[in-house]
């Protein structure tokens, strides 16, 4: 039995069936599933283990040692504020000893000479504030200090409008009640889909190119760039299918907090898979063999892995790393995602990043073009 | 005639791979393309199926120009790769359908495995098949669109007596369908039993070029002998007898 079919069918056929195909040998694929979908999941699993205990709030110590009433009203204002801060008073060598046992993420010192007038200039001294937060625990801290920045600042405004009389407005600080997995789970999003994008590309087309699969395509009137397209339709379904898994997973069990719209999300997830597949597509089309695609697949994750401020926030590198490390495509996506989800920023908040994606998504299609070889 | 291949070159570099080579090919025929390693029979073999861009010179396929079309011609050529994998994690039948969908003409998966052998391994995967099992799979992946031309590309190397043998038959069952077969292959007396006429290339020409049997008495007219007289049976003959004809897959 044969049956004969016009030209444009066949074309449109031939697309569909490399992407069910596609779609087909990853999915049964089941190692190649298990690391896709369980590895990110494994990782905020340990994460959300380690930070379960303090996902409430930053435990706060403050030593106050103004007996002005403004200091008292500062104080009070902290504490106050239940649903960011857990405040109590202390002084400052307990502080200390409760900072070294983990027992309290920041100390805050109120100074002698907070809210005192300076007969000399008839306004109030210049008051520092001075933190102290654990540097094993930067993010505890920094996200903490933030916090504190904002309602010193908020402060210093009222104080300069009228002198005595304020209330600490707790609105602006109620979106950056921040916890270590809100930070972290957006970055792991970002990152998974780097290492589906990079890596399950090069190592499946590099392998189709060495066995010789890919070569029994071109004896068929097929241009393999129909191949090319079932295998990223392939890789897209499952990204979404990670996302989803992760998002939901964060949100249902740890509590993450997403601020802004899961489609949104979602948006950047498809962008970051365009660029990311183009970079899987420049190591696969390159290299010959496995052999010589891991390596190169590895050089260009392994420091994005660190350096993007996946885990550890890129403000604790040194300031020109900083620059360096800011226009790598995995901390466009990762900061994107980040503040769409723990800011609640819309897409043209983050159009600079959308825009260093663009470009990398540009920049990596042509190499792509120049280096590719399908055999 | 379907095929006709006039002073076919070309050159990789300062290396001339094929140095003008002509032949024709009738319908129904099975004809041979032999030659130690770098004759040029690859080269020759990947521009007849448009796998390689023609350096000069025609080729001519059931009327399909190969250098202007070769698109075309891979929709009526088929073609078994000398060493081809599979995709990996699809069946016998989903593979055969997918290969299918990428023509105009397609063939049922579930006929062309019968007419293989493989019927019972429909449901299986590649790497789960023998390796003379592999090479008919191998062949039904390459009938998918019914083509006008078949190309074998050494169909038996690596294989046992017994695989080699189901393999022949297979060959010959294809031929009997009226399929031209152009067949490559380093085995002399698999040569002589298939072919029709055989092509011996070296240095990127044909030598020769005859049925096996003129070949034979061509060289016996120039005055060959045979160094050790011929036994009346071979050592594959003692193997046939002893462990029988069966496929072992």
């Amino acid at each position: 039995m044969e049956t004969k079919h016009p030209h444009h069918q066949k074309r449109w056929l031939a697309y569909k069936t490399l992407t069910v195909a596609s779609v087909k040998m990853y999915f049964r694929n089941r190692t190649a599933v298990f690391f896709t979908l369980f590895i990110p999941v494994m990782f905020i699993l340990i994460f959300g283990a380690f930070n379960s205990t303090k996902q409430s709030s930053f435990k706060l110590t403050i030593v106050n040692n103004s007996s002005t009433e403004l200091a008292g009203q500062f104080t009070k204002a902290l504490e106050d504020n239940k649903n960011v801060f857990d405040a109590s008073q202390n002084n400052l060598d307990n502080a200390k000893d409760l900072l070294d046992k983990g027992k309290t993420d920041l100390i805050i010192v109120v100074p002698t000479e907070f809210g005192s007038f300076d007969p000399a200039t008839q306004k109030l001294k210049n008051a520092e504030i001075i933190t102290y937060y654990n540097k094993g625990q930067p993010q505890a801290g920094q996200a903490a200090s933030l916090v504190i920045g904002q309602i010193v600042s908020g402060f210093n405004n009222q104080i300069t409008r009228t002198p005595v009389i304020f209330s600490v407005n707790s609105q602006g600080i109620s979106t950056h009640n921040l916890t270590y997995l809100d930070y972290l789970v957006p970055g792991i999003l970002a990152l998974s889909i780097m290492q589906l994008g990079i890596f399950s590309i090069a190592f499946a087309f590099v392998s189709f190119k060495s066995t010789g699969a890919l070569r029994r395509l071109f004896v068929t009137p097929t241009h393999p760039i129909s191949f090319i397209f079932g295998q990223s339709v392939a890789r897209f379904l499952i990204a979404f299918l990670q996302i989803g898994l992760l998002l939901g997973l964060s949100i249902l069990v740890f509590k993450v907090h997403v601020v802004g719209s899961i489609l949104n999300m979602f948006i950047l997830a498809f962008l970051g898979i365009i660029v990311f597949l183009m970079f899987g597509f420049a190591v696969a089309g390159w290299a010959k063999d496995e052999n010589q695609a891991a390596p190169i697949a590895n050089l260009i994750t392994f420091p994005m892995l660190f350096l993007s401020g996946t885990f550890i926030p890129r403000d604790n590198l040194p300031v020109w790393l900083q620059k360096v490390t800011g226009i790598l495509p995995l901390t466009y996506l990762a900061d994107a995602m980040r503040s769409v989800s723990t800011l609640g920023y819309s897409l043209w908040q983050v159009r600079m990043d959308i825009l260093g994606l663009l470009i990398w998504g540009v920049v990596m299609f042509v190499v792509t073009i120049k280096v590719f070889k399908w055999e | 005639m379907i095929i006709e291949v006039k002073n076919l070159k070309k050159e990789y570099g300062k290396v001339k791979a094929v140095r003008g080579v002509s032949f024709t090919v009738e319908e129904g025929e099975v004809f041979g393309i032999l030659g130690p390693n770098g004759a040029g029979k690859t080269t020759t073999l990947e521009m007849m199926e448009g796998l390689r861009e023609v350096g000069s010179g025609s080729i001519n396929i059931d009327g399909v120009d190969v250098c202007k079309n070769p698109d075309d011609v891979k929709e009526i050529i088929g073609v078994q790769l000398q060493s081809s994998a599979f995709f990996e994690h699809l069946s016998l039948t989903e593979l055969l359908k997918v290969f299918r969908d990428l023509y105009s003409t397609r063939r049922d998966p579930h006929e062309l495995l019968k007419e293989v052998g493989l019927s019972k391994k429909a449901k299986a995967q590649v790497k789960e098949l023998s390796g003379g099992q592999k090479q008919r799979f191998s062949i039904a992946a390459a009938l998918v669109n019914d083509p006008t031309v078949l190309f074998l590309d050494e169909p038996t190397t690596g294989l046992d007596p017994q695989a080699r043998r189901n393999l022949w038959e297979l060959v010959q069952q294809i031929k009997a369908k009226g399929k031209t077969i152009i067949l490559t292959t380093h085995y002399m007396d698999e040569a002589e039993l298939l072919c029709d006429r055989i092509a011996i290339m070296d240095n990127g020409k044909i030598i020769a070029l005859d049925t096996p049997q003129n070949l034979i008495d061509a060289l016996l007219k120039r005055g060959f002998k045979k160094k050790m007289p011929t036994n009346k049976a071979n050592l594959e003959d003692v193997f046939i007898d002893l462990t029988g004809k069966a496929i072992r897959d």
